[in-house]
């Protein structure tokens, strides 16, 4: 009895662990759009074309806080923030459809639209 | 509590408290917010295992609540709480009806549904459903620093009920 409960456990982990590992490969196909939404507290606050947008930097206030987000050669990142925890900065550039650029203490949150968003 | 006991909590909560600081200072292995060993819970699988759940629960408050604060991140702690919360829950009740070999099973477990409850903190403070996207990686991510954690714990298990046996 004890024996059948362990392979129950085992069985569903391994389902769970193929779905994720075919989710995370899918991760990393290059995105069909090019638009990306900057989006803070569940609002879209820009909406930039990352094929026609020029080179530049966006300060976002959040409170007393502040993000830096940078455009170049028509790729977006978060260059500057003063959370203590910087992960934002060390997720590099956006390049994953699917996984977004996130600096959960300010609330924010860049992605790439999905179709019909823009 | 017996003294030794309280005592053997208290070092072992300062083991967990050193080995998470000394990680903090680890370089990112993957790019990905979140990924990391997570180390300092091989002190969680392994009072899993050998103490009640109520003590478990102590030694962990207490070192995430130490943790949020020697690392200077206290807006994390809720996330942290969060994970260690499901984590814990899943890990006593497998514990329950797992024998001392399946160690690392329960460390897989006990990193995935950490991970699920991180995310589920994070869906509710941001009201947004796109850090969603995140769990499927950390999950992943989860459950390879999980086995490695559950093997650390194992030997750690071995050895120490050797020298007890023999005083």
């Amino acid at each position: 009895m004890k024996h059948k409960k362990i392979m129950i456990i085992i069985i569903i982990m391994i389902i769970i662990l193929i779905f994720c590992v075919i989710y995370t490969v899918r991760s990393f196909r290059k995105p069909s759009g090019k638009h990306v939404l900057i989006i803070q507290e569940n609002q879209i606050i820009y909406n930039i074309d990352l094929e026609t947008a020029e080179d530049q930097e966006i300060k976002i206030n959040y409170q007393n806080h502040y993000n830096i987000i940078k455009i170049q050669n028509h790729e977006i990142c978060i260059s500057e923030a003063d959370c203590p925890d910087q992960t934002c900065i060390r997720t590099g550039v956006l390049k994953s459809e699917t996984l977004p650029i996130v600096c959960l203490p300010h609330k924010l949150i860049i992605r790439y639209a999905e179709e019909g968003e823009s | 509590m017996k003294l030794k006991k309280l005592t053997e909590l208290a070092l072992l909560t300062a083991l967990a408290l050193i080995i998470f600081v000394i990680e903090m200072r680890f370089p990112d292995i993957v790019p990905v917010p979140g990924v990391k060993l997570g180390l300092a819970n091989i002190i969680t699988v392994y009072a899993v295992f050998v103490y009640r759940p109520s003590e478990t629960a102590m030694l962990v408050a207490c070192r995430i609540i130490l943790g949020a604060m020697f690392s200077g991140n206290m807006s994390a702690l809720l996330y942290s709480v969060s994970g260690a919360f499901f984590c814990l829950l899943g890990m006593i009740l497998i514990s329950r009806f797992l024998k001392l070999k399946y160690i690392w099973l329960c460390s897989i477990l006990g990193a995935m549904l950490h991970n699920t409850g991180q995310i589920l903190a994070a869906v509710l403070i941001m009201q947004s459903t796109a850090v969603m996207s995140y769990l499927p990686v950390l999950i992943l991510s989860g459950s390879i620093a999980g086995a490695f954690t559950g093997l650390c714990a194992q030997l750690v298990v071995n050895r120490m009920s050797q020298t007890n046996k023999t005083p």
